[in-house]
């Protein structure tokens, strides 16, 4: 778990962090949005303490980060830019076995893990352990950026824009992969971005920031409801709430007794999925089925805009 | 145009005709030696080693059938440097001809010498200068072309070192005016050699051992950068015989008043303003260089080294120091290879090198005097030049020219 509490920051004259306190839980994804020059990358860099902080603090499983040697604090908190800033003159292998190598691991161990992470982010260890960055592409040099801020197993990842310099395709496959791996390892996250698409797939938590401030911390469908403030509701889109609700809930939420004609769908789809395949489809209802395929109930159009209206 | 493309693309000519396509370099080349060959003497005679000589054509300076020999050689060659394509043929035609114009030339001198004769001197004339560029042309030519890497480029220079260190210890330029010079002055030949390595060299390792820290210093703190870059800018644009006459008077006042200087062999000529001028000089491409190879390591990998704790130093050691190695060593390589050359100033005041037969050679006008201090000079640049450049290919580890 960490805390920020009244976290503040200037540069010179302006204000770039003011006064900013939340609490991400454990194996939570936090995400940070807010229009360019709001304070999301100060304020990420005040958590590793690349950016000292004027005031406030942060604490990671109660523990104050400022009383923490500043590398040995790095260590253990996972890193990721939207450059990736990899070694240009290290091997894929070499940049993943960074922090290990800091920390003294052996050979053996640092080995295992660098082979453990590739074939956990689908990169084939005997292909690419020994090629050099500029020899791939975006999305595995995205990776591998991934795969070198857990080496050493941290319990907090930070990312700053990670999907930013990826095409849309595989930005959303790299995001399904990276919700994969953080409920695998149940890593906590705060991650920086501009993609309200992406801070809606990945969010447990969105934290909005305006101007230095923080405007508002909430849940995906608090944040669509409830909006603290019109640049909020600006922000999230006002034309977009309703299906940023719907995806936000899985058809068991919306689910009816009885059956249908066609091909079902499945329990675990999102209400803004069931309704797209109703529309295309030229249906008012589909059957249900769970995970297996075996049919448990069906699904109509008037029953997905009753539970929408009742969200809103 | 149009007529020629016509002419060209008219069906009935490739048939008549077989194809041929010459090399347009090649054909310069070919030219050149049959310039040589034919118009050019090979060898000088003269008498003495201070009269003015007269040229002596290939067919009087071997025996016929030595020449006859050479000249086929050389056709050969040119016809390889008209007509071949593979570049490793070109080579090999271009080694061919080297390897049978040195010992000639060397050859032609016990020939054309009277025999008994002490005094007389045989010297490489014009026509064995153009044959001898002429297939050191075509040589680099086919190494371009051949692309070789930087281990494939340092073999070659060894080759070629080596082959070049067996004709002198056969003793078949043995006649040759440049070797009797040699024999007159072998220990002093030798000595200078030291002194001209130890100048270049060790003025060199001094910009290095000043110059690195100071560039990082001023990659690091920018108030630096602008005052040191100037400073060191209007140093590189003093002559170097200025740069030389400059230091005289402090070094000669050092000297006349701190005993430990004195001790130290330091005085207002000789050696220690030499040494003092090259170190000057080579302080802006290192120290340059040192902050142009820091600042151009992207900010994204530094600021990645940083968020995962890597300390200023393990920063500095493992990677600012190794991405930006290149371009120091392209200033390193700028530095050797102007200091092997400027280091025969130094002879001017005193400070010995190959310079030291140039000067003397003028001095006397024998020319082969001259080249003696010369030769070694251009060829050490050259040697260090190629080294260098292999050396810094070798460090683009991960680069995006590497594959
Ligand atoms: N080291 C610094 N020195 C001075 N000003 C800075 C520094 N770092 C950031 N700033 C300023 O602070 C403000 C906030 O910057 P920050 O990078 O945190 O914004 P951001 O929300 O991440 O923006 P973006 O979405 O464009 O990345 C900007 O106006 C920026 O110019
Ligand atoms: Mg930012």
């Amino acid at each position: 778990m960490i805390e920020i509490e009244h976290l503040s920051k200037r540069f010179g004259e302006s204000i770039v962090v003011d006064d900013v306190s939340f609490t991400v839980g454990e194996g939570e994804i936090a995400v940070v949005v807010g229009t360019s020059g709001a304070g999301k990358s100060t304020l990420l860099r005040m958590i590793n303490r690349l950016v000292v902080p004027d005031a406030g603090r942060v604490l990671i499983d109660g523990q104050d980060t400022a009383t923490i040697p500043e590398d040995e604090l790095r260590h253990r908190i996972g890193y990721v830019i939207q450059g990736y800033g990899l070694f240009p003159h290290r091997t894929v292998a070499e940049n993943i076995a960074t922090v290990p190598r800091l920390l003294g691991w052996d050979r053996r161990r640092i080995a295992a893990r660098v082979e453990e992470l590739l074939d956990l982010f689908q990169l084939d260890p005997g292909e690419f352990a020994q090629k050099f960055p500029h020899q791939l592409s975006g999305g595995q040099q995205q990776r591998v950026g991934v795969a070198r801020a857990l080496a050493a197993k941290p319990a907090l990842l930070l990312m700053d824009e990670p999907f930013g310099a990826l095409d849309p395709v595989i930005r959303g496959k790299a995001q399904d992969d990276l919700l994969a791996i953080q409920r695998r390892l149940g890593t906590t996250i705060v991650l920086v971005t501009h993609d309200m698409n992406e801070a809606f797939h990945l969010g447990s938590r969105i934290a909005v920031m305006d101007q230095a401030r923080l405007v508002q911390y909430a849940k995906p469908a608090d944040l669509l409801t409830h909006p603290a403030e019109a640049f909020v509701e600006q922000l999230v889109g006002t034309a977009e709430r309703p299906f940023r609700l719907l995806s936000l809930a899985s058809v068991q939420d919306a689910m009816e007794p009885g059956s249908a004609e066609g091909d079902p769908i499945t329990v675990s789809a999102t209400l803004r999925e069931a309704l797209a395949q109703l529309i295309w489809r030229g249906r008012s209802a589909l059957p249900v089925a769970d995970a297996a395929g075996a049919p448990i109930g069906r699904i109509s159009v008037d029953g997905i805009l009753k539970h929408g209206r009742s969200l809103a | 145009m149009n007529t020629i493309s016509s002419r060209t693309t008219a069906p009935g000519m490739h048939t008549l005709r077989p194809h041929l396509h010459l090399d347009r370099l090649g054909s310069v080349i070919a030219g050149l030696m049959g310039l040589a060959l034919f118009a050019s003497p090979f060898v000088t005679y003269r008498a003495n080693r201070i009269v003015s000589g007269e040229g002596r054509m290939l067919f009087d300076a071997l025996p016929p059938a030595g020449a006859l020999i050479t000249i086929a050689v050389v056709l050969g060659v040119a016809l390889c440097a008209v007509l071949a394509h593979r570049p490793l043929v070109r080579l090999a035609a271009a080694s061919l001809g080297l390897c049978v114009i040195f010992p000639a030339v060397g050859f032609s001198a016990g020939f054309v010498t009277p025999a008994g004769n002490g005094f007389a001197r045989v010297s490489p004339a014009i026509g064995f200068w153009l044959l001898a560029l002429a297939f050191a042309l075509l040589a680099a030519d086919a190494l371009t072309r051949l692309r070789l890497g930087p281990w494939g480029r340092l073999v070659a220079l060894s080759i070629a070192a080596g082959a070049l260190t067996l004709l002198l210890l056969s003793g078949a330029w043995g006649d040759l005016s440049l070797m009797k010079e040699y024999a007159n002055r072998a220990d002093s030949f030798w000595r200078e050699a030291r002194q001209h390595l130890w100048l270049a060299f060790g003025s060199m390792l001094a910009a290095c051992l000043v110059g690195l820290p100071l560039g990082l210093a001023s990659h690091r703190v920018p108030a630096l950068r602008a005052a040191l870059l100037q400073g060191l800018s209007i140093v590189q644009t003093i002559p170097s015989i200025a740069l030389f006459g400059i230091l005289i008077a402090p070094l000669g006042f050092l000297a006349a008043n701190v005993p430990l200087a004195a001790a130290l062999g330091i005085r207002g000529i000789g050696a220690a303003p030499a040494f003092i001028a090259l170190f000057l000089y080579s302080l802006l491409p290192v120290v340059a260089n040192t902050m142009a190879g820091l600042c151009q390591v992207p900010a994204d990998v530094i600021e990645a080294a940083r968020g995962m704790g890597m300390s200023r130093r393990q920063r500095l050691v493992q990677i600012e120091l190794p991405l930006a190695l290149p371009v120091i060593l392209a200033g390193i390589r700028i530095v050797l290879v102007q200091n092997l050359g400027l280091a025969t100033i130094a002879a001017l005041i005193g400070g010995g090198g190959f310079g030291t037969f140039v000067f003397q050679g003028i001095g006397q006008t024998a020319i082969d005097l001259v080249l003696l201090g010369a030769i070694p000079t251009v060829a050490l640049s050259f040697a260090a030049a190629i080294i260098l450049d292999a050396v810094i290919d070798l460090t683009r580890r991960g680069a995006h020219d590497r594959d």
